[in-house]
């Protein structure tokens, strides 16, 4: 059809510009901060108050990382945080798995039982944590790993259960049947066939909940202090030195930032169903 | 090997009403095609045969063993799926053996009857495929071995060649007709497709709305149809109905279409039937036939007709024409009709015709 | 069933083994054991938490005051006529709330540049979700780094690009502490909301574009009459969950301005921190975390209720 034909052309003549300028800024925008992060690491600190900036360090050091890892603690923060984090999600994509099977299948507790545990991602930490730090401080689990362990576990599970539940909604069940009628019971059915077909949502999830775990601070700050603290608490150690540690600040964050951005990077095709915890297909 | 008797069966789903009182019979061995319109309950009784769905009420009872309370597992039945349902992530191999897997029967003989079933088939070759690599054909026979390796109590089929293309469809039913003479296990077989439900059975329950409308062999139900649900949904083209008053008055029953009067077959029972009765008179379209001989036979009328419409298959020509103001279709022989307008006797068979009464819709 | 092959049938396997009675028990309440683990915990450390938390806004629980007697509302009074609590509440609220209108706004402008697909995208796409996987805490910290002055670069590059010297102090000085805390908190969530309405753009047939083409409807007015209406679930949903996420703004608080100057910085997640951990009122801190919890709640409802009502594609 020559009218659309001219339509798309019309369409292709105009360059936009605005476009490429507005996603150019929201780039720049983007970058900075972490280029910055990152030129303050390696900088020496002798160019930290120098005018102009040193927009690129000559004499590049790791002497922040050692620093921030050592002297500060960054490394036992880094190994509570892969400790903590590996184990929430392992349980959180366990539980959040069985709990959104039974949900998708079996309809079990109709809608209450799973608008009730999606309400629970929406109660603010706040109103959570006070309570939690009395009880934990009663029953001795305050500044443990496992605390935080089972705190992360609850938190994370209703990211866990609302994804694995869209995505056993979106899969036939007619090979679970043929597992049933050919001999399975209703575990096995699901453990032998479901899961290996749910296996890259499953993955899925557990990357989700891993970032959140890895990023949280909220609950670190309060139910955790000097055995159980994981590496975005570390962070307070740099307040209100004005300036002084920017390099091992830097370091530190970069660091942490590596593994999680890593991973959500590589999940990029899941991040919609994770953002919006499965109501949107991605 | 075994019968299954279902007695008072319903299932509901909340208010609606999916299954509603099936009473059935089927014998051992026999090939029993469950078939209606989409939403009449057929899948739902062959789900709750296999134990994926749960009665509301009534029993069933397979090998003279009620298994209502049994698990899908236990009841030793197999079922093939529309979708085939292979378990993607086995290979072939994996899926036919994997119900004798899970009867945790030793490893070798699982690869011996595995292989059997596999040479069978004629899918040798294929065994250490996965299922993607498959085309809609194989997954068919793959799904297929997965039930005869096991050889079953019953069989259990859920419309299987839907997603097959016309000319494979054909032939996978001819094979699991063939399957079904070599076997001989109890077959119970869900279509909405009248001509797999023809072709295949022993016996056709003909659903509708949760209830069995009407069983027997395929013949029966296409040559007595109990009412015109059954004889418009059994045959294509479909049968032609046209209303008339039945008249019993006089020495021979007729039946008076506008200005035309059709004598009933003599010897035909008209059970129940009252003089001026409104009632359907039901003609498939081999029942009209161009007549050729000087006088019409016994049971048969003839009636001069002007073809309306015709429709040439190659062998075949179906012909419309207005009998008494209503259209109805005739078979007839390629060469004996050639263009619309023609002006023909045709004869009508009136002892394969058949009545029914216009308000129940049920046969006289 | 090749036309040569015999059919014949096998030796029936008959039906699995019998299950074992736990085996049998466990198949018949499979639905609830799946479930379970689930709901214990979060009954544990959720719904406990808060019934007891129920409990201690209603007496006297605090480590400078001895004893846990029954007070009645006198918890909640003292959150209520507290003006820092009540000048938190406005400020969650006027943060929060620009702070996603912003992220909208600029969410979906990025969002309609990357619908149609050029060379780059994906690693455009790529960069642009980064945010998304930092803690907050870095966010913060990495702003920091940025604004603090003397050390940060930002008033230097101001100073170059408007020709005067410019000497803001960014987390010291009303009003521009807010605004690097808006900055901190857009450039983190942006790509939440880009993404998800990049998500709903896409799944919108460009077949509506181009017959809205063909009747000479200019880009405008196609963006309102197909876009708008089109994207309209999508973008409730994204706007819900964010404004559900921004309320509890505490972590680059924490980090850039620890709350100060004074109490200018305090939102109501960080004016309850202080209350409870920093002064140990801890009964006062859960009385006005029920306060806040209410308060969600009905923001909850509020747009919870719209959004099931609007179904997201």
């Amino acid at each position: 059809m020559p009218v659309v034909a001219r339509a798309r052309r019309r369409k292709r003549r105009s360059v936009p510009i605005g476009r490429i300028l507005l996603l150019g800024f929201f780039l720049v925008f983007v970058l900075w901060p972490l280029y910055w992060m990152f030129n303050t690491s390696i900088k020496p600190s002798d160019d930290y108050l120098t005018v102009p900036p040193v927009w690129f360090p000559t004499a590049p050091t790791l002497v922040h990382y050692k620093a921030a890892l050592f002297a500060y603690r960054g490394l036992d923060g880094l190994i509570n945080s892969l400790i903590i984090s590996l184990s929430a999600t392992v349980l959180s994509a366990l539980f959040g798995t069985l709990m959104a099977y039974s949900l998708a299948r079996y309809n079990t507790g109709g809608q209450h039982l799973s608008f009730w545990v999606l309400s629970q991602r929406f109660l603010p930490p706040i109103g959570i944590v006070l309570p939690v730090f009395l009880i934990y401080r009663g029953v001795g689990l305050y500044d443990t790993h496992i605390g935080l362990i089972i705190a992360y576990t609850v938190f994370t599970l209703p990211v866990s259960v609302w994804m694995m539940f869209a995505y056993f909604r979106g899969m036939p069940k007619s090979m679970e049947e043929a597992a049933l009628v050919d001999g399975c019971t209703r575990w096995e059915a699901f453990w032998r066939v479901a899961v290996p077909l749910a296996a890259p949502g499953i993955v899925a999830a557990a990357v989700f909940a891993f970032i959140a775990c890895w990023t949280e601070f909220f609950f670190a700050l309060i139910l955790t202090s000097r055995t159980a603290f994981t590496l975005p608490t570390v962070f307070r150690a740099f307040i209100g030195f004005q300036g002084a540690q920017y390099g091992e600040a830097a370091a530190l964050a970069i660091v942490s930032l590596v593994p999680s951005i890593a991973l959500g990077v590589l999940a990029q095709r899941h991040l919609v169903r994770g953002l919006t915890l499965g109501a949107v297909r991605g | 090997m075994a019968e299954v008797r279902i007695t008072g069966l319903h299932k509901r789903y909340g208010a609606f009403h999916a299954v509603r009182g099936i009473d059935l019979d089927i014998r051992d061995g026999e090939f029993t095609v469950l078939v209606g319109p989409s939403g009449c309950g057929k899948s739902t009784l062959l789900r709750t045969i296999a134990g994926l769905e749960e009665s509301s009420e009534g029993t069933i009872e397979i090998g003279g063993e009620v298994v209502n309370d049994f698990r899908p597992r236990d009841r030793d039945v197999a079922m093939v799926f529309q979708d085939y349902a292979l378990y993607p992530h086995m290979s072939v191999a994996k899926n036919i053996g994997f119900g004798l897997k899970a009867r945790k029967m030793p490893k070798p003989e699982v690869e011996a009857r595995v292989a059997e079933a596999a040479r069978m088939l004629g899918i040798t070759p294929l065994l250490g495929r996965f299922p993607r690599q498959l085309s809609g054909g194989q997954r068919q026979r793959v799904a297929i071995g997965r039930a005869i390796v096991r050889n079953p109590r019953i069989f259990l089929f859920d419309e299987p060649l839907s997603n097959l293309d016309a000319q494979l469809r054909d032939e996978m039913r001819g094979e699991i007709k063939r399957l079904h003479q070599a076997i001989a296990t109890t077959m119970i077989y869900v279509t909405h497709d009248q001509i797999e439900a023809m072709t295949l059975a022993d016996r056709i329950v003909l659903m509708r709305d949760g209830v069995i409308e009407q069983q027997g062999t395929p013949l029966d139900l296409f040559e007595r149809p109990g009412s015109t649900f059954v004889a418009g949904f059994l045959g294509s083209p479909r049968m032609s109905f046209l209303p008339g008053t039945l008249t019993l008055g006089g020495s021979a029953a007729a039946i008076r279409l506008a200005d035309v009067l059709l004598p009933v077959a003599p010897g035909r029972k008209l059970n129940g039937a009252t003089d001026g009765q409104k009632v359907l008179l039901g003609l498939r379209p081999e029942h009209l036939t161009r007549a050729h001989a000087a006088r019409p036979a016994q049971g048969t009328f003839r009636y001069d007709a002007t073809i309306d419409l015709l429709q040439p298959t190659g062998s075949r020509s179906y012909a419309t024409f207005r009998l008494a103001g209503a259209p109805v279709m005739a078979e007839l022989q390629a060469h004996d009709v050639s263009r619309p307008g023609e002006r023909l006797p045709i004869d009508i068979n009136m002892n394969r015709a058949s009545i029914f009464d216009v308000k129940t819709e049920r046969a006289i | 069933m090749q036309h040569t092959a015999t059919i014949s049938r096998m030796k029936a396997a008959g039906a699995p083994p019998r299950l074992s009675a736990f085996a049998q028990w466990a198949d018949r309440h499979f639905k609830w054991l799946l479930v379970a683990p689930a709901v214990l915990l979060i009954l544990a450390l959720s719904i406990y938490p808060l019934l007891f938390s129920m409990v201690v806004s209603f007496i006297n629980y605090d480590f400078q005051v001895p004893g846990h007697a029954f007070v009645g509302v006198k918890n909640y009074e003292r959150v209520v006529f507290d003006p820092v609590a009540r000048w938190s509440l406005v400020l969650t609220a006027c943060l929060s709330g620009l702070s996603v209108a912003i992220e909208f706004v600029l969410g979906l402008l990025v969002a309609l540049t990357m619908v149609r697909s050029f060379p780059g995208r994906g690693v455009i796409m790529s960069i642009l979700i980064v945010p998304l996987f930092i803690s907050p805490v870095i966010v913060g910290q990495a702003w920091t780094l940025l604004l603090q002055r003397p050390f940060g670069p930002t008033n230097y590059i101001l100073t170059q690009l408007l020709g005067q010297e410019v000497t803001i102090g960014w987390m010291t000085e009303s009003p521009w502490l807010y605004v690097s805390l808006i900055i901190a908190d857009v450039w983190q969530w942006t790509p939440f909301m880009f993404v998800i309405l990049l998500a709903g753009l896409t799944a919108i047939s460009p077949n509506l574009y181009e017959a809205a083409e063909l009747d000479s409807v200019n880009a405008w007015q196609a963006f309102w009459a197909i876009t708008v209406p089109h994207l309209g679930p999508m973008m409730l949903l994204a706007l819900t969950f964010r404004l559900l996420d921004a309320i509890r703004m505490f972590d680059t608080i924490f980090i850039m301005t620890g709350g100060g100057p004074g109490t200018q910085t305090y939102t109501a997640s960080y004016y309850l921190y202080t209350v409870g951990f920093t002064q140990f009122h801890l009964s006062q801190a859960t009385a006005g975390s029920w306060l806040f919890l209410i308060f969600t709640a009905l923001v909850v409802m509020l747009l919870v209720r719209r959004l099931l009502k609007a179904e997201p594609v």
